[in-house]
C-alpha cells in the first residue's frame, strides 16, 4: 500500500508552547486512521498542518508525496478538511453552499450540478437542498460538512472531531457514512474522543499526548500492547486474602491483589490460560462465585498509555 | 422602609453589573489611552486658540481676553460634543448583546437580579465611561473662568447637552438590543453608528432649509422668520449653538411669537431650545428604558423577533427555505455580491436606499419642473381696450394701467404687450388716478428654482455617495476578519483557491454589491439631464443653463465606481491586517473619512484660490470625488473662478473640457492605486494569514 500521509519529525511551536514534537506518522492508502489524545495534545495542529493551513516550525509533512508548504497548491485538490466547527455562511441554502465550494474547486457548468446532486444523495441531504444552512441542526450541519468535502472527490479526508456534540442517532449515522467512504477507498484521518466508535471505524490509530506520538499502529496491536498480561478477576465466598496468598504461589501468576472482597490476578506475560485458578481454589476449599477476564479495549489502552496531562 | 431603601441601593449604587464595570474601568489600558487622547485634544485646542489669537496673548486688554475665553469655550464645547457623539455609539451599542455574545446573558437572566438592575446596570456602566470622560474635562473648561466672558450656566448647559446625548444614545442602543438582540454585535455597531451620523448631519442640513423655520408677522405687519428652527431643540449641536448667543442663531422672544406658539410647551421649545433638548432627551431616555425594564425577560423568552416577522411579511429574508441561486464561476465574488445583498437586513437597507434616493430625485425634479404659486401674478389678464390689468394671487384685483406705464421684466425693459404674458408681479407703483405707473415683473417662478435645485441635488448626491462609501468600506473591512472569526476562511484556504483569486473575487463582489446603490445618484443626475434636454429642445431658450452637465453621465459612474473600488481595497487591506472586525472597520472608516475630507478640503481650497489658474484648479479639484460632483452639479456656487460669470476671463466651457480630460487621468491614477494595493495584498496574503494563525 502506498503511503498517503507521512510526517517526519514534525514540530510546531506557538511561542514557547510546543504543540507538536518530532511527530513521525505514516498512513497508507485506504487506511482509516484514528487520532486519539487528550485536549491540547496536538491533534488539531497536526490536521491543520496537513490541511496546509499551518506551517510546521520544523520537520516535514507530506500528503500524497507533496510537501506541505512547498507544494501546498498540489495538496489542496487532494484533501477534504472538516474542522471541529461548522463554517456557516449566512443566507445560503444547502445546494448553494455545496455549489459554492464546488466552484472553489473549479468545478463548473452541468458537471457541478450533477456532482452536487450525487453528493446530496450520498449524504442523504437531498430533501434539504433548499433549506437555509444556518437553520440546520448540528447533525445535519456535520453531514453537510462531509458533503462539502466530497464535492471534489478527494483522496484524503482530514476530519477533526466530526462527531463532537452530536446526539446518538446523528453519531451513528455519521459513523455509517464514514464507513461508506472507507469502502469507497478514501484515506481518512479522523480525530475523536469517542473511542469505541473509533475502534469500530478505524483500522489504525495513533495516540498523541503533549505533542508526542505515544503509539501508532493497528488497533489490535495497541490493545495487545496495552494489556501487557491477562488479568482475571476472581470472587470467593470467604477469606479473599487467604485465597490471594494461595494463588500468588502459582508460577503462572505475576501478581495478586485482594480488594473489596475480590481478587485481581495478573498472569505472567504469554500466559492466557487461567483455568488453573478455579481448580486450585476449589481444591483448597474455597467456593468461587466469580471468574472474569478483564477486557482490554481501546478506551482502556488509551487510559493506560496516556498520563492525562493537558497542555 | 428598609426594604425599599435596599431595593434602590441594589438598583443603582450597589448594582453588581455597574460595580463590576466601575471598579475595572480605571484599570483598562484602552480607557486610559482614550481619556488621555481626549484631554490632549482639549489642551491642544486651548493652546492653539491662545497662541493664534495675537490680540490677547500676553495682552492686558480684558475685553479681548474675555472674547478669547468665549471662543475657547465655544470650540471646546463643540469638540466635547463631537467626541461624545462619536464615542457614545461605540461604547453603548454593545450594552446587552456583548453579554449575549460572551454567552453570559442567559446566566445573568437566571440570577435573582431584577430586570431593572440588569437594564440600568448595563446602561449606566456603558454611559459611565463617557460621563467620566466629560468630568475629566472640567479642569480644562475652568480655564475659561480665569478670563471671564463665559457664564457658569453656559458651561453647565454645555455639559448637560453632552451628557444627555450620551444617555439617550445608550438608552436607544439598549432598547433596540432588547427588542432585536442584534445591536451591538460586530455587524450592527456600524449600522447604529451610521444612523447616529445621518441623524446629526441630516438634521443639521435640514436646519438651513426655510420651511423648518417659523414664519410670522409681527404686530406692525412686518414678516419675520425665526433664526432657530423646529429642529433646534432636537439636535445637540444646534441646541449648543443657542447657548453661545450667536447673533445669527438666537431663539425668538416669547412676546414676538404668534399667539398659538406662546402656550406651553411650544413657548419653551422655541424660546429655550437648549433646556428643552436636555430635558427632552432625559425624558426620551426614561421612555426608552422603561419598556426595556418591563420586557427584558419576556423578550428573551420569545422565539421569534419582531424584525423577522416584518421581514417575512415583506418576503425578504427570515425564511427557512428558498430556491437556490446559481453560483458564479468565482464563488468569492458571488458570495460578496449576492448573498450579502440578499440577507434580510441588507435587502431592506438596499431597497430602502434605492427607493428613498430615487423618490427624492423625482420629488426634486417635480418641484423644479412645476411652477410655484407667487403672491401676485398676471396671466393674460390685460384688457388693452379698457387699459385694465387683472392681478391674480393672494389679493385678486383689477387695476387701471397708465398709458405711460413703465414695464420692467427682470433687468430688461418691457412693453404693455408683455402684460399679456405670464409673469410674477414683483411690485408696482400706483400713479395718478390710481392707475399703475410702474410695474416690475419677473419670470414665473418654479417651485424650486435652478439655484436651489442645484444646491439640493448636490447635497443629496454627496450624502448618497458618502453613505455608499461608508457601506462599502464597512463591508470590505469586515469581509476577511469576519471569515477569520467564524472560521470559514480556513475552509476556503484548504481549497485550491489562491490568494489572487480570493482577493480579486472579494473586490469584484464588493463593487458589484454597491453598483445598484451607485446607480441612484447617477440616475438622479440622468433624470435632470434628460429633463433639461427636453426643455431645451422644446423652448430653445438662449439663456438655458444645465442643472447637471451632460458629461456627468460619463464622469460620474466611472469616478464613483473607481473610488468605491479604492475604498473596498483599502477596507480589505485593513481587514486582512486587523484581528478583529471592530478594529478593522473603525480604522478603515477613519482613513476613508480622513482621506475624503482632506481631498475635498484641498479641492475646494484650490478651486477658490485666487492665485491658481482657473482651468488648472478645476483639473486638480477632480481628484476628489466630492469636488468633482460640485463641478458637475453646482459649479456656479462651488466651482470657483472658472465658472464665475462676474470674472471676465472665466471660461466655463474650457473648464468643463479640462474637468473631463482630467477625469480620465484621475481614473487612471485611482486604477493604478487600486491595482498596486491589490498586488501588494496578493503578495502578502499568505504571510499575514500565517502570522495571525500563530
Amino acid at each position: 500500500m502506498a503511503v498517503v500521509i507521512k510526517t517526519v519529525n514534525l514540530t510546531k511551536r506557538y511561542g514557547t508552547l510546543v504543540a507538536l514534537s518530532n511527530l513521525n506518522l505514516q498512513i497508507s492508502e485506504g487506511d482509516c486512521f484514528g487520532f486519539i489524545g487528550p485536549n491540547g495534545a496536538g491533534k488539531t495542529t497536526t490536521i491543520k498542518i496537513l490541511a496546509t493551513l499551518l506551517q510546521p516550525t520544523w520537520g516535514e509533512a507530506r500528503v500524497c508525496d507533496y510537501v506541505v508548504g512547498y507544494q501546498s497548491r498540489s495538496i489542496r485538490p487532494l484533501i477534504g478538511y472538516v474542522p471541529d466547527y461548522f463554517g456557516a455562511y449566512e443566507d445560503m441554502v444547502v445546494q448553494e453552499y455545496l455549489e459554492f465550494f464546488a466552484a472553489a474547486y473549479n468545478i463548473n457548468g452541468p458537471q457541478r450540478t450533477k456532482i452536487v446532486n450525487d453528493v446530496l444523495e450520498l449524504t442523504d441531504l437531498g430533501y434539504k437542498r433548499d433549506a437555509a444552512v444556518d437553520g440546520l441542526s448540528r447533525g445535519m450541519k456535520q453531514r453537510l460538512s462531509i458533503a462539502r468535502v466530497l464535492v471534489h472527490d478527494p483522496k484524503v479526508l482530514l476530519l477533526d472531531e466530526p462527531a463532537g456534540n452530536l446526539d446518538p442517532r446523528a453519531r451513528i449515522e455519521m459513523r455509517e457514512l464514514l464507513k461508506e467512504l472507507r469502502r469507497m477507498g478514501k484515506t481518512i484521518l479522523i480525530s475523536s474522543h469517542i473511542l469505541p466508535e473509533l475502534a469500530d471505524l478505524c483500522n489504525t490509530v495513533g495516540i498523541i499526548e503533549q505533542g508526542e506520538l505515544l503509539y501508532s499502529g493497528p488497533v489490535a496491536d495497541i490493545v495487545r500492547k496495552a494489556s501487557g498480561g491477562t488479568i482475571v478477576h476472581v470472587g470467593v465466598t470467604r477469606a479473599p486474602e487467604q485465597a490471594a496468598a494461595l494463588l500468588s504461589q502459582n508460577p503462572s501468576v505475576d501478581s495478586v491483589a485482594a480488594h473489596n472482597g475480590f481478587i485481581k490476578v495478573c498472569l505472567k506475560a504469554g500466559i492466557s490460560d487461567f483455568s488453573f485458578i478455579p481448580a486450585q481454589l476449589i481444591g483448597a476449599g474455597f467456593a468461587v462465585n466469580l471468574l472474569r477476564e478483564e477486557e482490554v479495549n481501546l478506551e482502556t489502552a488509551f487510559m493506560r498509555l496516556t498520563k492525562g496531562i493537558v497542555q | 422602609m428598609l426594604g425599599i431603601a435596599d431595593y434602590f441601593w441594589r438598583l443603582l449604587p450597589g448594582n453588581p453589573i455597574l460595580l463590576r464595570v466601575v471598579q475595572t474601568a480605571g484599570k483598562k489600558r484602552r480607557d486610559a489611552i482614550i481619556r488621555c487622547g481626549y484631554l490632549g485634544l482639549l489642551v491642544v485646542m486651548v493652546t492653539w486658540i491662545l497662541s493664534t489669537s495675537g490680540t490677547s496673548y500676553g495682552s492686558s486688554d480684558l475685553a479681548a481676553l474675555t472674547k478669547d475665553s468665549a471662543l475657547i469655550f465655544q470650540y471646546m464645547s463643540y469638540l466635547q460634543l463631537a467626541l461624545v457623539a462619536l464615542l457614545s455609539p461605540v461604547f453603548t451599542a454593545g450594552a446587552i448583546t456583548q453579554e449575549r455574545d460572551s454567552q453570559t446573558y442567559d446566566i445573568l437572566l437566571a440570577t435573582p437580579l431584577t430586570n431593572g438592575q440588569i437594564v440600568l446596570g448595563s446602561l449606566l456602566s456603558r454611559v459611565f465611561f463617557v460621563v467620566a470622560l466629560l468630568v475629566s474635562g472640567i479642569p480644562i473648561f475652568s480655564i475659561t473662568q480665569i478670563f471671564g466672558g463665559v457664564a457658569i450656566k453656559s458651561i453647565f448647559y454645555s455639559f448637560l447637552i453632552a451628557a444627555s446625548t450620551a444617555l439617550v444614545t445608550g438608552a436607544m442602543a439598549m432598547a433596540m438590543a432588547i427588542a432585536t438582540l442584534k445591536v451591538g454585535t460586530r455587524r450592527t455597531i456600524f449600522s447604529f453608528y451610521l444612523f447616529i451620523v445621518i441623524y446629526l448631519v441630516g438634521f443639521y442640513l435640514l436646519d438651513s432649509v426655510d420651511f423648518m423655520h417659523l414664519h410670522y408677522v409681527d404686530a406692525a405687519g412686518n414678516p419675520h422668520t425665526t433664526q432657530t428652527s423646529w429642529l433646534t431643540g432636537l439636535h445637540p449641536f444646534l441646541a449648543l449653538r443657542v447657548i453661545f448667543n450667536d447673533a445669527n442663531y438666537l431663539p425668538p422672544n416669547l412676546a414676538d411669537l404668534p399667539g398659538r406658539w406662546q402656550s406651553w410647551p411650544y413657548s419653551w421649545y422655541w424660546t429655550s431650545p437648549a433646556t428643552f433638548y436636555f430635558s427632552f432627551m432625559l425624558i426620551a431616555s426614561v421612555a426608552l428604558v422603561l419598556p426595556s425594564i418591563l420586557l427584558l425577560r419576556r423578550m428573551a423568552q420569545s422565539t421569534s423577533g419582531f424584525k423577522n416577522w416584518v421581514l417575512q411579511k415583506i418576503h425578504i429574508g427570515g425564511g427557512a427555505t428558498r430556491k437556490p441561486r446559481s453560483v458564479w464561476y468565482n464563488p468569492i465574488a458571488w458570495r460578496e455580491a449576492r448573498t450579502k445583498a440578499s440577507a434580510g437586513r441588507a435587502s431592506f437597507l438596499r431597497y430602502g436606499f434605492i427607493l428613498l434616493g430615487l423618490s427624492g430625485s423625482i420629488l426634486l425634479l417635480t418641484m423644479h419642473a412645476t411652477e410655484g404659486s407667487p403672491h401676485q401674478f398676471i396671466s393674460s389678464g390685460y384688457d388693452a381696450t379698457r387699459n385694465m390689468l387683472f392681478i391674480d394671487g393672494d389679493t385678486r384685483q383689477d387695476l387701471a394701467v397708465s398709458p405711460y406705464v413703465q414695464v420692467k421684466i427682470g433687468d430688461r425693459d418691457g412693453t404693455t404687450d408683455d402684460l399679456n404674458g405670464r409673469y410674477e408681479v414683483k411690485d408696482f407703483t400706483l400713479g395718478p388716478g390710481n392707475s399703475i405707473s410702474q410695474i416690475n415683473l419677473r419670470d414665473f417662478p418654479r417651485r424650486l428654482d435652478s439655484e436651489q435645485t442645484r444646491t439640493w441635488l448636490l447635497g443629496v448626491t454627496i450624502l448618497e455617495f458618502s453613505v455608499i462609501l461608508l457601506i462599502i468600506t464597512n463591508a470590505a473591512a469586515s469581509t476577511v476578519t469576519r471569515e477569520k472569526e467564524d472560521g470559514t476562511l480556513d475552509l476556503l484556504l484548504s481549497t485550491p483557491i489562491t490568494s489572487r483569486y480570493y482577493i480579486w473575487g472579494k473586490l469584484r463582489g464588493l463593487v458589484s454589491f454597491v453598483l445598484p446603490l451607485l446607480a441612484v445618484p447617477v440616475v438622479s443626475c440622468f433624470l435632470f439631464i434628460a429633463h433639461d434636454l427636453l426643455r431645451w429642445l422644446a423652448e430653445g431658450d438662449s439663456r438655458f443653463q444645465w442643472i447637471v452637465f451632460p458629461e456627468a453621465l460619463l464622469m460620474m459612474p466611472s469616478m464613483l465606481i473607481i473610488v468605491c473600488a479604492f475604498a473596498a481595497i483599502l477596507g480589505m487591506q485593513m481587514s486582512l491586517r486587523c484581528r478583529t472586525t471592530v478594529r478593522a472597520v473603525m480604522s478603515s472608516v477613519g482613513i476613508i473619512v480622513g482621506a475624503c475630507a482632506l481631498l475635498g478640503w484641498c479641492g475646494n481650497g484650490i478651486l477658490n484660490s485666487r492665485s491658481a489658474i482657473p482651468e488648472l484648479s478645476v483639473g486638480a479639484a477632480v481628484f476628489s470625488p466630492f469636488t468633482m460632483l460640485t463641478l458637475l452639479i453646482d459649479p456656479y456656487d462651488f466651482g470657483g473662478r472658472a465658472y464665475d460669470p462676474l470674472i471676465p476671463d472665466a471660461d466655463p466651457e474650457g473648464a468643463r473640457v479640462t474637468a473631463l480630460v482630467m477625469c480620465i487621468v484621475v481614473l487612471c491614477v485611482y486604477a493604478l492605486l487600486v491595482w498596486s494595493m491589490y498586488k501588494s495584498m496578493v503578495k502578502n496574503f499568505d504571510m499575514t494569514i500565517r502570522k495571525q494563525s500563530r
